[in-house]
Parts: structure tokens; C-alpha cells; sequence
């Protein structure tokens, strides 16, 4: 599991048929300096993650496979919004 | 999910039976400054996915790495790593990097 911002969204023009109706948003990870990765990844969301949010995303295709069937190319899914990150060096999250 | 832009296809002769019949594209994953700049350009390192959904040359895509790529291919087991599992028609993103 990692940390990561959203960034945008995706409309699909063709996804595989157990995806039907999920959201898709563009996120980037975040290190723990705070810098983002290199690469934009897409991930599945479920619970509302918005522009500029803090998500933690599961890399563990489980939790796609019980939403979405055994079929499912699902990976990357967000399994929650951040509220707070403390760590020694600086604080992630909503209190901005 | 990476993002992969479809740069051509592979056919295989011979190739292991799991894979018979099976779409091949060659994929160049895109970086975030491409995307932000809207040019058209990957920067990542070329890879094949299989593809089942019919990108076209050009196009791009949201490909599934790891033993997730095969889950498809369930209760058949096939040597596969990488699947296309969505094509993009329009992607926002914000032009500038968010603040950390």
C-alpha cells in the first residue's frame, strides 16, 4: 500500500466488462519527502476520493477481485482517504 | 495502473499454447510531465501487453502489471504480466503540480 495524491480522472472509451461503472482517477504517489513519482498511475475508486486528495491505494488485486469477480484486471483500488500522516519530518493531509 | 500509449503490435511464431490467439501491442508508458503536456509522448521503458479490447496505434491505455494482468484469463492459467484494461478517451489532469 502507498500514499498517493489525485490528480485528475479518466473517461474510458473501452474497459474490460467487469470494470462497468467504477471510477477512475489519475493519481501520483507520494515519498515520504513528500515528492511525487515519476509516473501517473490509475486507480479504481469507490469512495469519493476528490481532486487534490490524499488516498492510501492497495496494489492488492483481493479486494477487485471480491467487488469485481475472479476475472477482473482491477489492481489498484482505494481503500481509504487520508485524514492525517504524521511523520517525524512533516505532516500530510487535510489540514492545510 | 500505468498509462501506455499503443505503439505497435507483436505476433510470435511458435509462442506457448496459453498464448495462441492473443493480442499483443507494444506499449510506451507515459510520464507524468508528458501527460501534463499533452504531446503525445510516452518517456517509459517499451513493454507488451496483451490487449483485448482493440487499441488502435496511437491510442492510449490504462494496462494492469503483476498476476492481476492474468486474473481474465481465470481458471486458465497463462504466462501473462501486463493486460490492457482500458482505453482512454479523455484524461484531466491539473496543468501544474499540485503543492506538496
Amino acid at each position: 500500500m502507498f500514499l498517493a495524491r489525485i490528480d485528475g480522472t479518466v473517461v474510458p472509451a473501452a474497459k474490460h466488462a467487469t470494470l462497468d461503472g467504477c471510477r477512475y482517477l489519475v493519481a501520483q504517489r507520494l515519498e515520504a519527502d513528500g515528492s511525487t513519482g515519476p509516473e501517473p498511475l490509475v486507480v479504481i475508486d469507490w469512495l469519493g476520493a476528490a481532486q487534490g486528495s490524499t488516498v492510501l491505494v492497495s496494489t492488492d488485486g483481493d479486494i477487485a477481485r471480491q467487488r469485481f469477480g475472479n476475472t477482473t484486471p482491477g489492481r489498484m483500488v482505494v481503500v481509504g482517504i487520508v485524514d492525517q500522516v504524521q511523520t517525524p519530518q512533516q505532516s500530510i493531509g487535510r489540514t492545510a | 495502473m500505468r498509462l501506455g500509449i499503443v505503439r505497435g503490435n507483436v505476433t510470435l511464431s511458435p509462442a506457448v499454447p496459453e498464448l495462441l490467439g492473443l493480442t499483443l501491442v507494444v506499449l510506451e508508458p507515459v510520464t507524468m510531465a508528458n501527460l501534463r503536456a499533452k504531446n503525445g509522448l510516452g518517456g517509459g521503458k517499451s513493454m507488451v501487453a496483451v490487449d483485448a479490447l482493440g487499441a488502435a496505434k496511437g491510442q492510449m491505455v490504462a494496462f494492469t502489471e503483476g498476476s492481476e494482468a492474468a486474473n481474465p484469463f481465470w481458471p486458465n492459467r497463462v504466462p501473462v504480466d501486463a493486460y490492457c484494461t482500458l482505453i482512454v478517451d479523455t484524461i484531466t489532469t491539473s496543468s501544474q503540480p499540485l503543492a506538496t
